[in-house]
Protein backbone atom coordinates (compact mmCIF):
# COMPACT_ATOMS: atom_id res chain seq x y z
CA UNK A 1 0.00 0.00 0.00
CA UNK A 2 1.39 3.38 -0.98
CA UNK A 3 1.23 6.57 1.00
CA UNK A 4 -0.93 8.30 -1.63
CA UNK A 5 -4.05 6.34 -2.22
CA UNK A 6 -6.07 9.06 -3.85
CA UNK A 7 -5.71 7.51 -7.32
CA UNK A 8 -6.21 3.97 -6.09
CA UNK A 9 -9.43 2.62 -4.71
CA UNK A 10 -9.82 4.55 -1.46
CA UNK A 11 -10.28 2.78 1.88
CA UNK A 12 -13.96 2.45 2.69
CA UNK A 13 -15.09 5.39 4.75
CA UNK A 14 -16.15 3.13 7.61
CA UNK A 15 -12.62 1.73 7.82
CA UNK A 16 -11.09 5.22 7.99
CA UNK A 17 -13.64 6.24 10.58
CA UNK A 18 -13.04 3.14 12.72
CA UNK A 19 -9.28 3.65 12.45
CA UNK A 20 -9.68 7.27 13.50
CA UNK A 21 -11.80 6.39 16.51
CA UNK A 22 -9.28 3.77 17.62
CA UNK A 23 -6.41 6.21 17.18
CA UNK A 24 -8.22 8.89 19.18
CA UNK A 25 -9.17 6.45 21.94
CA UNK A 26 -5.54 5.31 22.16
CA UNK A 27 -4.47 8.94 22.56
CA UNK A 28 -6.58 9.31 25.71
CA UNK A 29 -3.71 8.44 28.00
CA UNK A 30 -2.18 10.41 30.83
CA UNK A 31 -0.55 13.71 29.85
CA UNK A 32 -2.10 13.85 26.38
CA UNK A 33 -2.41 17.30 24.89
CA UNK A 34 -6.04 18.13 24.21
CA UNK A 35 -5.29 20.66 21.44
CA UNK A 36 -3.10 18.13 19.60
CA UNK A 37 -5.84 15.55 19.86
CA UNK A 38 -8.54 17.94 18.60
CA UNK A 39 -6.29 18.93 15.70
CA UNK A 40 -6.01 15.27 14.66
CA UNK A 41 -9.77 15.07 14.93
CA UNK A 42 -10.52 18.01 12.63
CA UNK A 43 -7.96 16.79 10.06
CA UNK A 44 -9.61 13.37 10.03
CA UNK A 45 -13.05 14.93 9.79
CA UNK A 46 -12.02 16.53 6.50
CA UNK A 47 -10.81 13.16 5.24
CA UNK A 48 -13.69 11.00 6.44
CA UNK A 49 -16.57 13.35 5.64
CA UNK A 50 -15.26 14.65 2.30
CA UNK A 51 -15.44 18.27 3.32
CA UNK A 52 -12.85 20.97 2.64
CA UNK A 53 -12.33 22.47 6.06
CA UNK A 54 -13.27 21.61 9.64
CA UNK A 55 -12.99 23.35 12.96
CA UNK A 56 -13.91 22.78 16.57
CA UNK A 57 -15.41 25.52 18.69
CA UNK A 58 -15.80 25.33 22.45
CA UNK A 59 -17.73 27.55 24.78
CA UNK A 60 -15.37 29.54 27.04
CA UNK A 61 -16.17 30.28 30.71
CA UNK A 62 -17.45 33.72 29.64
CA UNK A 63 -20.03 32.00 27.40
CA UNK A 64 -18.41 32.91 24.07
CA UNK A 65 -17.50 30.30 21.48
CA UNK A 66 -13.77 30.06 20.78
CA UNK A 67 -11.96 28.08 18.11
CA UNK A 68 -9.92 25.22 19.61
CA UNK A 69 -8.70 23.47 16.46
CA UNK A 70 -8.89 24.08 12.71
CA UNK A 71 -7.89 21.95 9.73
CA UNK A 72 -6.80 25.10 7.93
CA UNK A 73 -4.62 27.93 9.13
CA UNK A 74 -5.82 30.22 6.34
CA UNK A 75 -6.77 33.60 7.70
CA UNK A 76 -10.10 33.59 5.90
CA UNK A 77 -11.07 30.25 7.44
CA UNK A 78 -10.01 31.30 10.92
CA UNK A 79 -12.04 34.49 10.55
CA UNK A 80 -15.10 32.40 9.80
CA UNK A 81 -14.80 30.90 13.26
CA UNK A 82 -14.27 34.27 14.91
CA UNK A 83 -17.44 35.65 13.38
CA UNK A 84 -19.43 32.80 14.89
CA UNK A 85 -19.02 34.15 18.38
CA UNK A 86 -21.90 36.41 17.25
CA UNK A 87 -23.69 34.62 14.37
CA UNK A 88 -23.47 31.48 12.28
CA UNK A 89 -24.22 27.75 12.23
CA UNK A 90 -21.93 26.94 15.20
CA UNK A 91 -23.68 29.44 17.43
CA UNK A 92 -27.14 28.17 16.35
CA UNK A 93 -26.02 24.58 16.91
CA UNK A 94 -24.64 25.48 20.33
CA UNK A 95 -27.86 27.21 21.35
CA UNK A 96 -30.22 24.52 20.03
CA UNK A 97 -28.09 21.45 20.81
CA UNK A 98 -29.11 20.06 17.41
CA UNK A 99 -27.17 19.49 14.19
CA UNK A 100 -27.32 22.38 11.76
CA UNK A 101 -26.62 20.64 8.45
CA UNK A 102 -26.81 21.21 4.71
CA UNK A 103 -27.02 24.94 4.94
CA UNK A 104 -26.87 26.33 1.41
CA UNK A 105 -25.01 29.57 1.84
CA UNK A 106 -26.55 31.19 -1.26
CA UNK A 107 -29.89 30.94 0.56
CA UNK A 108 -28.85 31.95 4.06
CA UNK A 109 -28.10 35.68 3.71
CA UNK A 110 -31.02 36.61 5.91
CA UNK A 111 -30.11 34.22 8.71
CA UNK A 112 -26.38 35.01 9.06
CA UNK A 113 -25.65 38.11 6.92
CA UNK A 114 -22.03 38.68 7.86
CA UNK A 115 -21.02 35.01 8.16
CA UNK A 116 -22.58 34.18 4.77
CA UNK A 117 -20.70 36.97 2.99
CA UNK A 118 -17.36 35.93 4.46
CA UNK A 119 -17.94 32.20 3.83
CA UNK A 120 -18.86 32.78 0.17
CA UNK A 121 -15.85 35.07 -0.25
CA UNK A 122 -13.66 32.25 1.12
CA UNK A 123 -15.07 29.96 -1.57
CA UNK A 124 -17.42 27.82 0.51
CA UNK A 125 -20.87 26.81 -0.73
CA UNK A 126 -22.23 24.71 2.12
CA UNK A 127 -21.71 24.54 5.86
CA UNK A 128 -22.62 22.20 8.72
CA UNK A 129 -22.33 22.20 12.50
CA UNK A 130 -22.64 19.18 14.82
CA UNK A 131 -23.11 19.64 18.58
CA UNK A 132 -20.66 18.43 21.24
CA UNK A 133 -23.15 17.24 23.81
CA UNK A 134 -22.68 16.18 27.36
CA UNK A 135 -25.54 15.06 29.62
CA UNK A 136 -27.99 17.64 28.39
CA UNK A 137 -25.56 20.51 28.07
CA UNK A 138 -23.64 21.50 24.96
CA UNK A 139 -19.96 22.39 25.28
CA UNK A 140 -19.26 23.32 21.66
CA UNK A 141 -19.66 22.28 18.03
CA UNK A 142 -17.81 20.67 15.14
CA UNK A 143 -17.97 22.94 12.11
CA UNK A 144 -17.63 21.61 8.54
CA UNK A 145 -17.21 23.62 5.29
CA UNK A 146 -17.51 22.51 1.66
CA UNK A 147 -16.55 24.20 -1.60
CA UNK A 148 -19.42 22.31 -3.27
CA UNK A 149 -23.10 22.85 -2.54
CA UNK A 150 -23.50 19.04 -2.06
CA UNK A 151 -25.30 17.63 0.96
CA UNK A 152 -24.17 15.45 3.85
CA UNK A 153 -26.19 12.23 3.85
CA UNK A 154 -27.42 10.51 6.99
CA UNK A 155 -24.33 8.26 7.16
CA UNK A 156 -22.07 11.34 7.00
CA UNK A 157 -23.99 12.99 9.82
CA UNK A 158 -23.73 9.88 12.00
CA UNK A 159 -20.00 9.61 11.29
CA UNK A 160 -19.46 13.32 11.99
CA UNK A 161 -21.41 13.08 15.23
CA UNK A 162 -19.24 10.11 16.30
CA UNK A 163 -16.15 12.27 15.80
CA UNK A 164 -17.70 15.15 17.73
CA UNK A 165 -18.55 12.73 20.56
CA UNK A 166 -14.96 11.51 20.75
CA UNK A 167 -13.80 15.13 20.97
CA UNK A 168 -16.23 15.64 23.86
CA UNK A 169 -14.83 12.60 25.67
CA UNK A 170 -11.28 13.87 25.16
CA UNK A 171 -12.15 17.23 26.69
CA UNK A 172 -13.93 15.63 29.65
CA UNK A 173 -10.97 13.36 30.20
CA UNK A 174 -8.66 16.34 30.31
CA UNK A 175 -10.94 18.21 32.70
CA UNK A 176 -11.05 15.18 35.00
CA UNK A 177 -7.23 15.09 34.97
CA UNK A 178 -7.13 18.79 35.87
CA UNK A 179 -9.56 18.19 38.74
CA UNK A 180 -7.41 15.29 39.95
CA UNK A 181 -4.44 17.67 39.99
CA UNK A 182 -6.31 20.17 42.17
CA UNK A 183 -7.47 17.40 44.50
CA UNK A 184 -3.90 16.15 44.74
CA UNK A 185 -2.72 19.60 45.77
CA UNK A 186 -5.42 19.67 48.47
CA UNK A 187 -4.34 16.22 49.59
CA UNK A 188 -0.72 17.32 49.83
CA UNK A 189 -1.76 20.40 51.74
CA UNK A 190 -3.82 18.30 54.18
CA UNK A 191 -0.95 15.84 54.65
CA UNK A 192 1.53 18.62 55.31
CA UNK A 193 -0.85 20.52 57.60
CA UNK A 194 -1.24 17.42 59.70
CA UNK A 195 2.54 17.06 60.04
CA UNK A 196 2.99 20.72 61.02
CA UNK A 197 0.25 20.54 63.68
CA UNK A 198 1.68 17.36 65.22
CA UNK A 199 5.16 18.87 65.31
CA UNK A 200 3.83 22.02 67.00
CA UNK A 201 2.03 19.90 69.59
CA UNK A 202 5.31 18.16 70.44
CA UNK A 203 7.19 21.44 70.61
CA UNK A 204 4.62 23.09 72.93
CA UNK A 205 4.48 19.93 75.08
CA UNK A 206 8.26 20.01 75.51
CA UNK A 207 8.52 23.73 76.27
CA UNK A 208 5.52 23.88 78.62
CA UNK A 209 6.06 20.50 80.27
CA UNK A 210 2.64 19.20 79.18
CA UNK A 211 1.39 16.10 77.44
CA UNK A 212 0.44 16.36 73.77
CA UNK A 213 -3.32 16.53 74.40
CA UNK A 214 -2.84 19.54 76.70
CA UNK A 215 -0.49 21.07 74.15
CA UNK A 216 -3.13 20.66 71.47
CA UNK A 217 -5.86 22.38 73.51
CA UNK A 218 -3.51 25.36 73.98
CA UNK A 219 -2.84 25.47 70.25
CA UNK A 220 -6.53 25.22 69.37
CA UNK A 221 -7.56 27.76 71.98
CA UNK A 222 -5.04 30.29 70.71
CA UNK A 223 -6.18 29.80 67.11
CA UNK A 224 -9.84 30.34 68.11
CA UNK A 225 -9.16 33.41 70.26
CA UNK A 226 -7.20 35.08 67.49
CA UNK A 227 -9.41 33.86 64.68
CA UNK A 228 -6.48 32.13 63.01
CA UNK A 229 -6.32 28.79 61.31
CA UNK A 230 -4.81 26.00 63.38
CA UNK A 231 -2.16 25.28 60.78
CA UNK A 232 -1.06 28.94 60.70
CA UNK A 233 -0.50 29.03 64.45
CA UNK A 234 1.26 25.65 64.30
CA UNK A 235 3.56 26.87 61.55
CA UNK A 236 4.46 30.02 63.51
CA UNK A 237 5.27 27.86 66.52
CA UNK A 238 7.60 25.48 64.68
CA UNK A 239 9.28 28.31 62.79
CA UNK A 240 9.94 30.08 66.08
CA UNK A 241 8.06 33.30 65.18
CA UNK A 242 5.52 32.53 67.93
CA UNK A 243 6.96 31.41 71.27
CA UNK A 244 5.14 28.55 72.98
CA UNK A 245 4.97 30.70 76.13
CA UNK A 246 3.15 33.45 74.21
CA UNK A 247 0.17 31.20 73.43
CA UNK A 248 -3.10 31.84 75.26
CA UNK A 249 -3.79 29.39 78.06
CA UNK A 250 -7.20 27.71 77.83
CA UNK A 251 -9.50 28.15 80.80
CA UNK A 252 -9.83 24.41 81.18
CA UNK A 253 -6.06 24.13 81.72
CA UNK A 254 -6.27 26.04 85.02
CA UNK A 255 -5.23 23.92 87.97
CA UNK A 256 -8.29 22.83 89.88
CA UNK B 1 -14.75 -4.73 26.87
CA UNK B 2 -10.96 -4.48 26.88
CA UNK B 3 -8.74 -6.76 28.92
CA UNK B 4 -7.88 -3.95 31.32
CA UNK B 5 -11.59 -3.19 31.61
CA UNK B 6 -12.27 -6.83 32.56
CA UNK B 7 -9.56 -6.74 35.21
CA UNK B 8 -10.91 -3.52 36.58
CA UNK B 9 -14.44 -4.82 36.82
CA UNK B 10 -13.27 -7.97 38.61
CA UNK B 11 -11.21 -5.91 41.09
CA UNK B 12 -14.14 -3.59 41.81
CA UNK B 13 -16.35 -6.66 42.35
CA UNK B 14 -13.85 -8.05 44.84
CA UNK B 15 -13.73 -4.73 46.67
CA UNK B 16 -17.49 -4.60 47.00
CA UNK B 17 -17.98 -8.27 47.83
CA UNK B 18 -15.29 -8.47 50.51
CA UNK B 19 -17.18 -5.80 52.42
CA UNK B 20 -17.71 -6.36 56.11
CA UNK B 21 -16.52 -4.14 58.91
CA UNK B 22 -12.97 -3.57 57.73
CA UNK B 23 -12.00 -0.04 56.75
CA UNK B 24 -12.12 0.57 52.99
CA UNK B 25 -8.40 1.20 52.75
CA UNK B 26 -7.62 -2.14 54.38
CA UNK B 27 -9.88 -3.85 51.86
CA UNK B 28 -7.98 -2.22 49.00
CA UNK B 29 -4.73 -3.60 50.43
CA UNK B 30 -6.20 -7.08 50.85
CA UNK B 31 -7.52 -7.15 47.29
CA UNK B 32 -4.16 -5.82 45.99
CA UNK B 33 -2.34 -8.78 47.54
CA UNK B 34 -5.00 -11.22 46.36
CA UNK B 35 -5.18 -10.28 42.68
CA UNK B 36 -1.39 -10.07 42.30
CA UNK B 37 -0.80 -13.37 44.11
CA UNK B 38 1.44 -11.69 46.69
CA UNK B 39 1.90 -12.40 50.38
CA UNK B 40 1.00 -8.88 51.42
CA UNK B 41 0.51 -5.28 50.33
CA UNK B 42 0.55 -1.73 51.62
CA UNK B 43 -0.28 1.72 50.29
CA UNK B 44 1.90 4.75 50.97
CA UNK B 45 0.88 8.34 50.34
CA UNK B 46 3.76 10.58 49.35
CA UNK B 47 4.18 14.28 48.84
CA UNK B 48 7.23 16.30 47.81
CA UNK B 49 9.03 13.01 47.03
CA UNK B 50 8.86 12.04 50.73
CA UNK B 51 6.83 9.14 52.13
CA UNK B 52 4.12 10.77 54.23
CA UNK B 53 1.83 8.11 55.60
CA UNK B 54 0.94 4.50 55.20
CA UNK B 55 -2.83 4.29 54.79
CA UNK B 56 -3.12 0.50 55.00
CA UNK B 57 -1.15 -2.73 55.24
CA UNK B 58 -2.28 -6.36 55.12
CA UNK B 59 0.03 -7.76 57.81
CA UNK B 60 2.98 -7.03 60.09
CA UNK B 61 5.62 -7.61 57.39
CA UNK B 62 3.87 -5.22 54.99
CA UNK B 63 3.64 -2.77 57.88
CA UNK B 64 7.40 -3.09 58.55
CA UNK B 65 8.13 -2.55 54.84
CA UNK B 66 6.23 0.75 55.00
CA UNK B 67 7.72 1.78 58.33
CA UNK B 68 11.26 1.17 57.07
CA UNK B 69 10.57 3.38 54.07
CA UNK B 70 9.10 6.08 56.29
CA UNK B 71 12.16 5.88 58.54
CA UNK B 72 14.86 5.60 55.91
CA UNK B 73 13.30 7.37 52.94
CA UNK B 74 14.34 4.51 50.62
CA UNK B 75 12.77 1.36 49.22
CA UNK B 76 10.55 0.14 46.38
CA UNK B 77 7.65 2.53 46.88
CA UNK B 78 9.91 5.57 47.27
CA UNK B 79 11.65 4.67 44.00
CA UNK B 80 8.39 3.85 42.22
CA UNK B 81 7.01 7.25 43.21
CA UNK B 82 10.14 9.20 42.29
CA UNK B 83 10.80 7.37 39.01
CA UNK B 84 7.07 7.14 38.13
CA UNK B 85 7.38 3.56 36.97
CA UNK B 86 7.09 0.09 38.55
CA UNK B 87 10.16 -0.91 40.57
CA UNK B 88 10.69 -4.67 40.73
CA UNK B 89 13.06 -6.56 43.03
CA UNK B 90 12.49 -10.31 42.57
CA UNK B 91 15.26 -11.29 44.99
CA UNK B 92 15.74 -8.84 47.83
CA UNK B 93 18.32 -11.05 49.60
CA UNK B 94 20.52 -11.39 46.50
CA UNK B 95 19.62 -8.52 44.21
CA UNK B 96 21.18 -8.28 40.76
CA UNK B 97 21.99 -4.65 41.52
CA UNK B 98 22.74 -3.65 45.10
CA UNK B 99 20.41 -0.94 46.39
CA UNK B 100 18.49 0.04 49.52
CA UNK B 101 21.35 -0.69 51.95
CA UNK B 102 19.30 0.38 54.95
CA UNK B 103 15.97 -1.06 53.83
CA UNK B 104 16.91 -4.49 52.44
CA UNK B 105 18.51 -6.32 55.44
CA UNK B 106 15.69 -5.79 57.97
CA UNK B 107 13.02 -6.39 55.30
CA UNK B 108 14.62 -9.72 54.31
CA UNK B 109 15.02 -10.68 57.95
CA UNK B 110 11.30 -10.06 58.52
CA UNK B 111 10.47 -12.39 55.62
CA UNK B 112 10.11 -10.18 52.53
CA UNK B 113 12.06 -12.02 49.79
CA UNK B 114 10.68 -10.16 46.77
CA UNK B 115 9.33 -6.58 46.75
CA UNK B 116 7.52 -4.59 44.07
CA UNK B 117 6.48 -0.93 44.00
CA UNK B 118 3.87 0.56 41.64
CA UNK B 119 3.20 4.31 41.40
CA UNK B 120 -0.29 5.46 42.33
CA UNK B 121 -1.29 8.38 40.13
CA UNK B 122 -4.05 9.95 38.09
CA UNK B 123 -2.81 11.82 35.03
CA UNK B 124 -0.07 14.12 36.26
CA UNK B 125 -1.21 13.89 39.89
CA UNK B 126 1.29 11.71 41.78
CA UNK B 127 -0.19 10.33 44.99
CA UNK B 128 2.17 7.64 46.27
CA UNK B 129 2.81 3.97 45.65
CA UNK B 130 1.49 0.46 46.10
CA UNK B 131 3.93 -1.86 47.92
CA UNK B 132 3.72 -5.58 47.26
CA UNK B 133 5.85 -8.32 48.78
CA UNK B 134 6.19 -12.08 48.58
CA UNK B 135 7.77 -14.43 51.14
CA UNK B 136 9.47 -16.31 48.28
CA UNK B 137 11.95 -14.85 45.80
CA UNK B 138 10.99 -14.79 42.13
CA UNK B 139 9.85 -12.41 39.40
CA UNK B 140 6.35 -11.15 38.92
CA UNK B 141 4.41 -12.88 36.14
CA UNK B 142 3.00 -10.84 33.24
CA UNK B 143 -0.50 -11.52 34.52
CA UNK B 144 0.37 -10.36 38.05
CA UNK B 145 2.10 -7.27 36.66
CA UNK B 146 -1.00 -6.37 34.64
CA UNK B 147 -3.19 -6.84 37.72
CA UNK B 148 -0.90 -4.61 39.79
CA UNK B 149 -1.14 -1.81 37.18
CA UNK B 150 -4.93 -1.87 37.19
CA UNK B 151 -4.97 -2.19 40.98
CA UNK B 152 -2.81 0.92 41.42
CA UNK B 153 -5.23 2.87 39.19
CA UNK B 154 -8.16 1.71 41.31
CA UNK B 155 -6.25 2.72 44.45
CA UNK B 156 -5.60 6.18 42.97
CA UNK B 157 -9.29 6.66 42.25
CA UNK B 158 -10.20 5.50 45.75
CA UNK B 159 -7.77 7.96 47.37
CA UNK B 160 -9.20 10.78 45.25
CA UNK B 161 -12.75 9.75 46.05
CA UNK B 162 -12.03 9.70 49.80
CA UNK B 163 -10.28 13.05 49.71
CA UNK B 164 -12.95 14.70 47.55
CA UNK B 165 -15.41 14.30 50.44
CA UNK B 166 -13.04 15.68 53.08
CA UNK B 167 -13.57 19.15 54.58
CA UNK B 168 -11.17 21.75 53.17
CA UNK B 169 -7.60 21.49 54.47
CA UNK B 170 -8.38 18.24 56.25
CA UNK B 171 -7.24 14.76 55.43
CA UNK B 172 -10.17 12.40 54.67
CA UNK B 173 -11.15 10.20 57.62
CA UNK B 174 -10.56 7.09 55.51
CA UNK B 175 -6.95 8.16 54.95
CA UNK B 176 -6.50 8.90 58.66
CA UNK B 177 -7.47 5.31 59.44
CA UNK B 178 -3.89 4.03 59.15
CA UNK B 179 -1.90 3.43 62.31
CA UNK B 180 -0.83 6.28 64.57
CA UNK B 181 2.86 5.98 63.77
CA UNK B 182 2.95 9.25 61.92
CA UNK B 183 1.47 11.34 64.69
CA UNK B 184 3.86 9.95 67.26
CA UNK B 185 6.86 10.52 65.04
CA UNK B 186 5.91 14.10 64.19
CA UNK B 187 5.05 14.93 67.79
CA UNK B 188 8.39 13.50 68.94
CA UNK B 189 10.11 15.51 66.21
CA UNK B 190 8.57 18.70 67.66
CA UNK B 191 9.79 17.78 71.14
CA UNK B 192 13.31 17.05 69.92
CA UNK B 193 13.41 20.35 68.00
CA UNK B 194 12.62 22.13 71.30
CA UNK B 195 15.21 20.08 73.19
CA UNK B 196 17.99 20.77 70.70
CA UNK B 197 16.85 24.28 69.65
CA UNK B 198 17.01 23.22 66.00
CA UNK B 199 14.56 23.16 63.09
CA UNK B 200 12.01 20.35 62.83
CA UNK B 201 13.81 19.15 59.68
CA UNK B 202 17.02 18.75 61.63
CA UNK B 203 15.18 17.14 64.55
CA UNK B 204 13.64 14.57 62.20
CA UNK B 205 17.09 13.60 60.90
CA UNK B 206 18.35 13.17 64.48
CA UNK B 207 15.37 10.99 65.38
CA UNK B 208 15.77 8.78 62.31
CA UNK B 209 19.53 8.53 62.80
CA UNK B 210 19.03 7.46 66.42
CA UNK B 211 16.49 4.78 65.46
CA UNK B 212 18.74 3.48 62.69
CA UNK B 213 21.96 3.50 64.79
CA UNK B 214 20.25 1.67 67.65
CA UNK B 215 18.41 -0.69 65.33
CA UNK B 216 15.04 0.21 66.83
CA UNK B 217 11.71 0.95 65.12
CA UNK B 218 11.04 4.64 64.65
CA UNK B 219 7.67 4.31 66.39
CA UNK B 220 9.25 2.85 69.51
CA UNK B 221 11.87 5.59 69.74
CA UNK B 222 9.18 8.23 69.22
CA UNK B 223 7.10 6.70 72.01
CA UNK B 224 10.12 6.90 74.35
CA UNK B 225 10.60 10.56 73.50
CA UNK B 226 6.92 11.32 74.15
CA UNK B 227 6.99 9.35 77.43
CA UNK B 228 10.07 11.42 78.33
CA UNK B 229 12.20 8.32 78.68
CA UNK B 230 14.57 9.65 76.05
CA UNK B 231 15.97 13.16 75.64
CA UNK B 232 18.29 14.59 73.03
CA UNK B 233 21.10 16.88 74.22
CA UNK B 234 22.64 19.57 72.04
CA UNK B 235 26.27 19.55 73.27
CA UNK B 236 27.30 15.93 73.53
CA UNK B 237 25.02 14.65 70.80
CA UNK B 238 24.33 11.76 73.13
CA UNK B 239 20.92 10.78 74.24
CA UNK B 240 20.11 9.42 77.64
CA UNK B 241 17.01 8.43 79.46
CA UNK B 242 15.30 11.32 81.19
CA UNK B 243 15.12 11.30 84.95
Amino acid sequence: MTMTNSTESPMPREAVLAGTLVQLADSLVADFDVVDLLTVLVDRSVEVLSVDAAGLMLVAPDGDLRVMASSSEMMRVLELFEIQAREGPCLDCYHSGRPVVNQDLEASHGRWPRFTLEALAAGFQSVHALPMRLRGSVIGALNLFSHEPGELDQADIVAGQALADVATIAILHQRAAAEAQILNEQLNYALNSRVVIEQAKGMIAERAGLNVEEAFSILRNHARNHNLRLVEVARDVIEGTLAASALDQPQTAKPS
Amino acid sequence: MSLAGDRRLRILNLLVRDGGIEPETRRICNVSAKVTGMTGAGIMLMSDDVPQRSICTTDSVASLIEQLQLTLGEGPCVDAHNLQRPVLEPDLAQPARARWFGFAPPAVEAGARAVFGFPIRIGAARLGALNLYRDEPGPMGDEQHAEALVMSDVAAEAVMLFQSNAPPEMLAAELEAGDGLHYLVHQATGMIAAQLEVSVGHAMIRLRAYAFANDRPLREVAQDVLARKLRFHPESGENDPGS
